[in-house]
């Protein structure tokens, strides 16, 4: 009995660390490096095992539905449980969740708002998405790169997105959600780098045949490193 | 010689179709139904073809089986095939077959239109495909965002074969719709009020209702954006004052609703088989016919869900959102009715219930995932990935794919006369179920993981391989377990034993005709006493085909069926509906050289087509009413009721109401487009004079108003029984309609419109057009209304035709002057943007 | 007394007006960051949040008094009329419900960012 034990013990752990390690990987949204990405996977998972429950219990509702030995009913005696399953299943179940959601959903997606900051300061690049690449630049400076992204550590950077010929999205999973990026208008997205590291992305909007390789990296130095990147790159650049 | 057996020799005489290939002039909706169904099946087979290529393809990282041009119109072409060419059309075709036997009815009650939509879905669809064989097919993704789909970044023809194409098989969808919708309000069996209407009349009428309203967007999208194309006029071009971002509000305002038109029809079989197979009437009908107009609208209003990361406001966003979360109420009230059925019945385990368990499971999970995606912020992260692959492929292939094949199964004995093998078909089943979950299951964590969309292929190290593997096997899996049911079901015509009337013990009217059934469907058309009618009048089996019930008279060789109240269901009217008839197939095909010749900018041969097409569907509408091919006076006149022809509330008004309500949405998409543009397009530029003169507009919409008055006032004298006059009367009423159009065009083709540098005159230019094809119609039947008056075929006795063209008029002056008010003086009044 | 008549337009009714509630209410909030935008920082305080709210309440407060009349209406013995009026009502009722929950991101969020 013991052994029994102590092997579906080591078996749990080996499948949740399967399951885990299942979950990292260079674009995985579920394994977030930002709070932007942080918060939209506490949301992913608490919304997987919401949706579970449900499914599950559905499921062994429509089980017993079929299995149980039932007697036959009267009309009034079927329209009296008619009703109670379809208020409580049919108008309470989502109501209850549609509500629980929100009360989660709507103070996550304002905290992803590229809003005036409350304190410190952000930063902005500039980014220019063509077929099948993307233009770097930074404000205030001659420093201009293609694909790579340099940002500075847990610091707030708006990117200013826009497109100079079709549709196209920017999207980096571990840092947090997409933006199109459209002819004639400029979308901001807010993202932010909590470790030292590189962070792959990938355009997600269909914008013809190099779309699954217009990749890009964003690489997020220490801010002594950033300093020390610009100062390089913009003596490069003025050279 | 029997009774019922002389009954059914001299009805079908009349009802049957033409002997070989004069099947073709088949216009009845046993006919077209069935051809509807086995063309969809066969596109379904090709779309399925071209996703397993896709799966090949990505099955491993790193592959090239397909180059990345290739691979584009692959899945441009699966999503364009499974939705226009599969999904809406097969349920079009269930719905054309099954309404009127579930109604009580002979037949469809525009017979020719069916037979026309058929002819136009299925050569449109011969021409989209074709592009794929030609090796130039569509590849800007079924969505055709622009600009990658403009003549830019999709040089070569193959957004035409869409834009073209798909436009061409829609004429088919909104027609159906159109008549569906009259049909189910017009034309039930006597005794049939609202409330005893089968559930499955429901979802249709409602999903009727939707396609009318949903398609018109769409089609003014494809047209601006072909006029784009090929006339160079920016609608979508940022630089002219257009915005690409107006094409994805069109295409959704159609593309939302487009999900629920195919789930409703689907979840319809599911109410309409799960009581069966319990034994037990459906629970809460009241709740589901709510459940299901509550869908039919809040789907209109969640379309920009699909637009989450195009940076629309939060604000914004949030009633999306909301509107999006909202459509679950509905689907759950739908979920727990049959659930509480199940629950309150004998479950009969049968193949048609095997799926529709398979639906609960699969369709379940998909809901949950569309409630998820919902949410703003996580939509901002998964929005074309995988995820969302996974999840639309649950939500279609779930609520639609698996409801169909269960209905498939359950309505096969009445359309062979023969039952299905178990063992076959659960082979079948199991082996979708499990190759379903098995590729698209894990698809959503590929998409949690950061797979998007459209990659025709990916690396190594990004840790997608073996999810995309399994994906992959388990597409092969589906392919096996399609096979299984296509061997069981062409087998089952062979060696199926005979099924023979009501195999299953079913509640509606359709089971009553036999199987297969009969041409005309019911040789006499009883009424009923409740909504289960084969349940509680289970006589009805033999008394329909002896002949004990109604309209049992067809010595006159009329095809001819009941007319009743939309509400009560009272009898109205007997409807003389249309035989044989090649006109159908010959305009489709006139249509379809249109189509081509526009593809291959031939404009010539368009004009020429356009004429031609438009002088057969004149033709059409002359044999009608009091025409001798149709019903002229000192024909034997039916006992029950008198002949539609010779009353003033028929179905052709319906029709027509029906149609203006599509003609409406359509021309409310314009407004859309146009005030769209004015607030939000980036660089929109407004010339500092109207290119359009203003007092000539006014003087066109007078001379219209007089015109419109005059036909009005016409229609009211005729309705009172005054036909003196009447055909003088028209033709001032198309005389002045004339002058108004002359003047009209004069001022479209006079005034100075810059069309391809300005969005602005572009648009002008689109709504004047819209406005002169409206006019020309009304005119021109208007002037055939006199002409029939002269030959007798428009009397006082004969009153039908004149009250169906009356909202022509109104609604074409109402389009003109709203047009003056929107687009001349809204503009004058706001000042220069 | 009003009281309304058994008929199937008020099956569709409600949610039409719901519908034209929508477009107003997306007209208008896309309207009005049009020409006098709010300031970001504004929050969700500003005259166009108030003006959209103000918007549902009117909407949700007609849908909920059509609803009662519906109900109010229907007859006691089983047949089309009543089919048709209740169903109406409890239409009527969800459309003033989406009406409200439709509007409630007015009062919580900054309209224009």
């Amino acid at each position: 009995m013991a052994t029994m034990k102590k092997t579906l013990a080591a078996a749990t752990v080996a499948a949740s660390l399967m399951l885990l390690s299942g979950c990292s990987g260079p674009y995985s949204s579920l394994d977030p490096a930002g709070p932007a990405a942080g918060s939209v996977a506490a949301l992913t998972w608490a919304m997987l095992i919401g949706a579970l429950t449900i499914f599950i219990g559905l499921i062994l509702l429509c089980w017993y539905a079929v299995r149980r030995n039932n007697e036959e009913l009267s009309d009034a005696e079927a329209q009296r449980i008619q009703n109670r399953w379809i208020l409580a299943g049919g108008i309470a179940l989502p109501v209850v969740t549609i509500t629980a959601l929100l009360t989660f959903g709507i103070p996550i997606g304002h905290s992803l708002l590229p809003l005036p900051l409350q304190q410190g300061e952000g930063m902005r690049i500039d980014i220019k998405a063509r077929q099948w690449f993307w233009e770097v630049s930074y404000p205030d400076t001659d420093i201009q790169a293609i694909n790579e992204i340099h940002i500075p550590v847990d610091t707030p950077v708006d990117f200013h997105i826009s497109s100079a010929d079709v549709i196209h999205s920017f999207w980096s999973p571990r840092l947090g959600g997409k933006i199109d990026a459209i002819p004639g208008r400029t979308n901001v997205l807010r993202l932010e780098a909590n470790q030292v590291g590189e962070y792959s992305g990938q355009c997600a909007e269909f914008c013809g045949g190099g779309h699954a390789v217009m990749g890009f990296t964003i690489i997020a130095l220490s801010a002594e490193d950033f300093e020390a990147w610009l100062q390089q790159e913009g003596a490069e650049t003025n050279d | 010689m029997t009774e019922p057996d002389n009954l059914h020799q001299r009805f079908d005489k009349v009802w049957r179709n033409l002997p070989g290939w004069g099947a073709l002039a088949a216009v009845n909706h046993t006919s077209v139904g069935r051809r509807f169904m086995v063309t969809g099946g066969i596109f379904f087979l090709i779309g399925g073809l071209l996703a397993m290529l896709i799966r090949t393809q990505l099955a491993l990282p790193d592959q090239d089986t397909l180059s990345p041009g290739l691979y584009s119109q692959m899945f441009t072409m699966h999503g364009t095939v499974m939705m226009f060419l599969f999904a809406i059309p097969i349920l079009e075709g269930a719905a054309i077959y099954l309404i009127p036997k579930m109604i009580g009815a002979r037949d469809l009650i525009f017979p020719r239109l069916s037979a026309l939509g058929y002819y136009c879905y299925l050569f449109g669809g011969i021409i989209v495909l074709s592009s794929l064989l030609l090796g130039i097919a569509p590849d800007a993704g079924w969505f055709m965002y622009t600009p990658l789909s403009n003549a830019e970044f999709s040089p070569g023809p193959g957004s035409d074969f869409w834009l073209l194409g798909i436009t061409f098989v829609e004429i088919s969808a909104v027609s159906a719709g159109i008549e569906l919708t009259v049909a189910i309000l017009r034309s039930r069996t006597q005794g049939m009020t609202l409330s005893k209407m089968p559930i499955f009349c429901w979802y249709i009428l409602v999903t009727a209702l939707m396609i009318v309203f949903g398609f018109p967007p769409l089609i003014l999208a494809s047209i601006l954006l072909e006029l784009e194309r090929a006339a160079g006029m920016p609608f979508f071009d940022v630089a002219a004052g257009g915005d690409p971002i107006l094409w994805q509000h069109l295409f959704w305002l159609f593309g939302h609703p487009e999900v629920y038109i195919i789930f409703l029809p689907a979840a319809g079989m599911v109410s309409t088989i799960l009581p069966v197979f319990t034994g037990r009437p459906l629970v809460g009908y009241r709740w589901i016919v709510m459940a299901v107009i509550l869908t039919g609208f809040i789907s209109f209003g969640l379309w920009a869900h699909h637009m989450f990361t195009v940076g629309i406001p939060q604000m914004a966003q949030a009633f999306f959102s909301m509107a999006s979360m909202m459509v679950a109420i509905p689907t759950a009230i739908q979920i727990f009715a049959w659930l509480a059925t199940i629950w309150t019945g004998r479950v009969v385990y049968s193949l048609p219930m095997l799926w529709i368990f398979g639906f609960l499971f699969i369709f379940v999970i998909g809901g949950l995932t569309g409630v998820m995606l919902a949410m703003v912020p996580f939509n901002w992260q998964v929005h074309d990935s995988h995820f969302v692959v996974a999840h639309l492929h649950y939500v279609l292939v779930g609520g639609m794919l698996f409801p169909l094949i269960g209905g498939l199964y359950y309505w096969l004995p009445h359309f062979s006369g023969r039952m299905p093998s178990e063992r076959l078909g659960r082979w079948g089943f199991w082996l979708t179920f499990i190759g379903f979950n098995a590729t698209f299951f894990l698809m959503h964590l590929t998409g949690l993981l950061g797979m998007p969309r459209r990659f025709y292929t990916y690396g190594e190290g990004a840790g997608w391989d073996w999810l995309n593997l399994l994906s992959s096997v388990g597409s092969f899996v589906i392919a096996t377990g399609v096979a299984m049911i296509i061997i069981d079901v062409v087998l089952h015509f062979r060696f199926g034993r005979k099924a023979g009337s009501n195999p299953w013990n079913a509640d509606t009217l359709e089971w009553a005709t036999g199987t297969p059934p009969p041409m005309y469907n019911f040789a006499s058309l009883p009424e009923i006493k409740s909504r289960h009618p084969l349940w509680n009048q289970p006589e009805l089996l033999e008394s329909i085909p002896a002949g004990e019930h109604g309209l049992t008279q067809i010595e006159h060789g009329r095809r001819e069926t009941f007319g009743t109240d939309a509400i009560t269901g009272k009898l109205k009217e007997v409807m003389l509906l249309p035989t044989n008839s090649w006109l159908p197939l010959i305009t489709a095909a006139v249509l379809a050289v249109l189509c081509v010749s526009l593809l291959v900018r031939s404009y010539t041969v368009a004009m020429v087509a356009a004429a031609v097409a438009a002088v057969f569907l004149f033709r059409w509408s002359w044999e009608n009413g009091g025409h001798p091919k149709a019903a002229p006076l000192g024909d034997k006149e039916p006992e029950e009721a008198p002949l539609q022809s010779r009353t003033t509330d028929g179905s052709g008004l319906w029709g027509m109401v029906i149609t203006l309500l599509a003609d409406g949405a359509l021309y409310l998409a314009l407004l859309f487009g146009w005030l769209y543009l004015w607030t939000v397009a980036p660089n929109w530029a407004v010339p500092d004079e109207s290119p359009i003169s203003l007092p000539m507009m006014a003087l066109s919409g007078l001379l219209l108003t007089g015109a419109t008055w005059w036909y009005s006032g016409a229609v009211k004298k005729l309705k009172a029984g005054n036909d003196s006059g009447l055909e003088s009367r028209f033709w001032v009423a198309t005389g002045t309609g004339a002058a108004h159009l002359a003047l009209l065009a004069w001022i479209t083709f006079a005034s100075p419109l810059a069309t391809t540098e300005y969005t602005h005159d572009a648009v002008l230019f689109v709504m004047l057009m819209f406005l002169i094809f409206h006019s020309s119609i009304t005119v021109i039947a208007t002037g055939l209304q006199a002409l029939r008056v002269r030959f007798g075929y428009v009397s006082k006795k004969l009153p039908y035709e004149p009250v169906v063209l009356r909202p022509m008029w109104i609604f074409t002056l109402a389009i003109f002057w709203c047009s003056v008010a929107s687009f001349l003086l809204l503009p004058i009044a706001w000042g220069p943007a | 007394m009003k009281t309304l008549r058994a008929h199937p337009l008020h099956l569709f009714s409600g949610l039409l007006i719901w519908a034209v509630y929508y477009v107003v209410l997306y007209g208008g909030q896309g309207a009005g960051c049009a020409i006098a935008p709010p300031p970001a920082e504004a929050g969700s305080s500003t005259w166009l949040n108030a003006v959209l709210l103000l918007h549902t309440l009117v909407f949700a407060t007609l849908l909920l008094y059509l609803a009662w009349l519906a109900y109010r209406s229907t007859p006691a013995e089983r047949g089309n009329a009543r089919f048709l009026l209740r169903t109406s009502a409890a239409l009527y009722l969800l459309a003033a419900v989406a009406t409200l929950a439709i509007g409630l991101p007015s009062a919580l969020l900054p309209p224009c960012v």
